[in-house]
């Protein structure tokens, strides 16, 4: 990757109190985050994740080290210039989706808007493109508290992209989401960070992530340690490569004779779009990791 | 943020109606105190008001009628009617005096009307004479409806007993009422023999007051003689300075419990906001939008208030004096425009209460589920 890192945090570290009843959330941490990457970020609750994506988000002040954003310094801004790159160069989605509940699925999505040059005006194209390409497009008029969480989760992800930021924070985003629905979550957010060319960051204890994740971190006592192994059972989907429980899949397809299992409706329609295509190089497999 | 302050604000229907009458309530307050204390001073003047003339002349030193007593010799009316400009003169007697009816006292503006004039008399009569003969009174309408008296009954002026003959509409408040006797009775009651209290003067078509005033001044010895409209100011000004302290402590009270009522929807709007606001915060939206938000849901909150307040203190208002008759209620036609102001300096203050929550934010909050 040769291309300037799109997030660089050197030496982060973040103590919440002081003196004997001090706590080093985060402890020494350096990372880098290049263009269109999806970096994983793992570990046991109480490790500092949140912590480390809420420092990242110029939402926490580190007590120590320095974090770049597209090359901008975050821990140099006051508060308006730390909005003002939220605002425009950073999409964040939540575990708790934390959609306006006053506001309809289209004005949640362009809430950001009006905080990035153009506006909501010059934003609705891209809202509209991001309904359709979310499936969302049945529920633009409808409140939060109608949606499904999964639906909640897709209008929050739309949300994070309406200004077109350069990284998605991502905080447990299928934390809320049945199996299914939390698949088809991490697949949307796979194919941003490849389509859309966004750093995308998540943190969550979900294993499944894994596969979709161009690299994975793990933290522990508030500081990046060696990953971690688990044993795992999966099969994989042909069309995104992800793996999936075959125990609790709800998408299958059959072609010449072989059976495939999809995370989700979306590989499962692009699989039946052309199967020959995705059934050429992949076999499902079980794995023992 | 506009859009979704105020969609937020009506998201909640009961809970924003809830608030706003909270404000009204305390607005109400204030509306009524002021239509109270502006209805008790319009009435103190309403005789002025409702007799009309042009010149009042008194007794030098004299500059009002309310709780003044002012005598000049009868001779100077004659006098008065030959200066250059004046129409006509009527003279009248005035005493404040205090009246028994069935065995209450009631305090009342006794007017003396000379015989067989009525131009400073009752200007509007419900029932009976529009001219007392002697021996005989006109009382408010009012003052007999609650006393239960009517047309025939007896009253005392002092120890003379007088037989009403006329009721007069408009005439009673809380304050004082106006009552009508002849001149003869009252002149008796006050050894007044030979005087007079004020004379109202008419003045020709064209001729200035101000300069008939000073024309009467110049030429009548030891009288004060003053247009309608200063002899009016005169005397509200000295109404309002009976009761204005009170008042304006009422006042004061209203519009600080419109403050306390207003800040604690908005704290309380506010808190419950805390996380929408936190993820607005923690998505880009600076410090002073947010507040810029709180600030204008108390503002809508308060003016929603204010129209609820005005709209019930008017449809309210002619209810109350019908059921409390003691009661004259004015509201002034800038009341509305003065409260909305007052109600745009409440949101702002009310919205100072949750300045620090906002401020204070932490838009980190978003991530916790």
């Amino acid at each position: 990757m040769n291309a300037p890192p799109v997030i660089e945090a050197t030496h982060l570290t973040k103590t919440f109190g002081h003196g004997h009843v001090a706590v080093r959330a985060v402890d020494d941490v350096s990372l880098t985050v290049g263009r269109g990457e999806l970096v994983l970020i793992m570990g046991p609750s109480g490790s500092g994740k949140t912590t480390l994506l809420s420092m990242l988000g110029g939402l926490l002040r580190p007590t120590d080290g320095r974090i770049a954003i597209d090359g901008v310094e975050t821990t140099q801004l006051d508060e308006a210039g730390l909005a003002k790159l939220r605002a425009r160069k950073i999409g964040f989605i939540f575990q708790a989706f934390n959609l306006l509940e006053a506001l309809s699925v289209e004005d949640n999505i362009l809430f950001p808007a009006h905080l990035a040059p153009g506006g909501r005006t010059a934003a609705r194209t891209r809202a509209n493109e991001l309904i359709a390409n979310l499936d969302l497009g049945h529920r633009r008029r409808a409140l939060p508290d109608t949606l499904s969480g999964g639906e909640q989760q897709r209008v929050a992800i739309a949300r994070a992209l309406i200004n077109q930021p350069l990284v998605i924070l991502a905080d447990e985003p299928t934390g809320n989401l049945d199996s299914e629905k939390g698949q088809e979550v991490l697949m949307i957010l796979h194919d941003i960070a490849r389509d859309e060319g966004c750093s995308v960051l998540i943190v969550t204890h979900d294993p499944r992530v894994e596969d979709v994740a161009d690299r994975v971190l793990w933290l522990e006592d508030g500081g990046l340690r060696d990953r971690k192994s688990d044993q795992h059972d999966w099969v994989r989907d042909p069309v995104c490569g992800m793996r999936v429980d075959q125990w609790t899949a709800t998408r299958f397809a059959e072609h010449e004779g072989q059976r495939y299992v999809f995370c989700s409706q979306r590989c499962l329609e692009r699989f039946e779009a052309a199967p020959a295509q995705f059934s050429r190089d992949t076999r499902p497999h079980d794995t023992n990791e | 943020m506009l859009h979704w302050t105020l969609k937020s604000l009506v998201a909640r229907p009961v809970y924003l109606l809830a608030s706003a009458c909270g404000v009204a309530f305390a607005l109400m307050l204030v509306i009524f105190i002021e239509a109270v204390f502006a209805g008790e001073s319009g009435r103190i003047v309403a005789y002025l008001q409702k007799t009309k003339g042009d010149v009042w002349v008194m007794q030098r030193g004299v500059s009002n009628m309310h709780m003044a007593t002012s005598f000049i010799s009868d001779w100077k009316v004659a006098k008065i009617a030959k200066i250059e400009g004046v129409r006509k003169a009527t003279p009248i007697l005035y005493m404040n005096a205090s009246i028994e009816i069935g065995g209450r006292q009631w305090f009342s503006f006794v007017v003396g009307m000379a015989e067989g004039d009525d131009r400073a008399g009752p200007w509007h009569v419900v029932r009976g004479k529009r001219r007392p003969g002697k021996g005989e009174v006109i009382i408010p309408a009012t003052l007999a409806r609650i006393t239960g008296l009517d047309l025939g009954a007896t009253i005392t002026l002092n120890t003379k007993k007088l037989k009403v003959v006329g009721l007069s509409g408009g005439t009673f408040s809380m304050a004082n009422s106006v009552t009508f006797a002849h001149a003869d009775d009252l002149s008796d009651v006050m050894s007044a023999f030979g005087m007079v209290s004020y004379v109202l003067v008419d003045a020709e078509t064209g001729v200035d007051p101000r300069t008939l005033a000073a024309r009467i001044r110049e030429q009548i010895d030891k009288v004060n003689a003053v247009p309608l409209r200063d002899f009016i100011a005169s005397d509200y000004a000295m109404a309002m300075q009976m009761g204005v302290e009170i008042i304006d402590i009422m006042s004061i009270i209203g519009v600080g419990l419109a403050i306390v009522i207003t800040g604690f929807t908005v704290y309380s709007q506010t808190s419950r906001r805390r996380r929408e606001l936190a993820v607005a915060k923690a998505l880009g939206v600076r410090n002073r939008a947010v507040y810029g938000s709180v600030l204008l849901q108390a503002v809508c909150i308060a003016l929603l208030g204010l129209a609820i307040a005005t709209a019930l203190a008017y449809t309210g208002a002619p209810l109350i004096e019908a059921l409390v008759p003691l009661v004259a209620l004015t509201i002034e036609p800038e009341v509305p425009l003065k409260l909305g102001v007052l109600a745009l300096v409440i949101a702002a203050i009310a919205s100072l209460i949750p300045a620090r929550q906002v401020l204070r934010l932490d838009p980190a909050m978003a991530f916790h589920s």
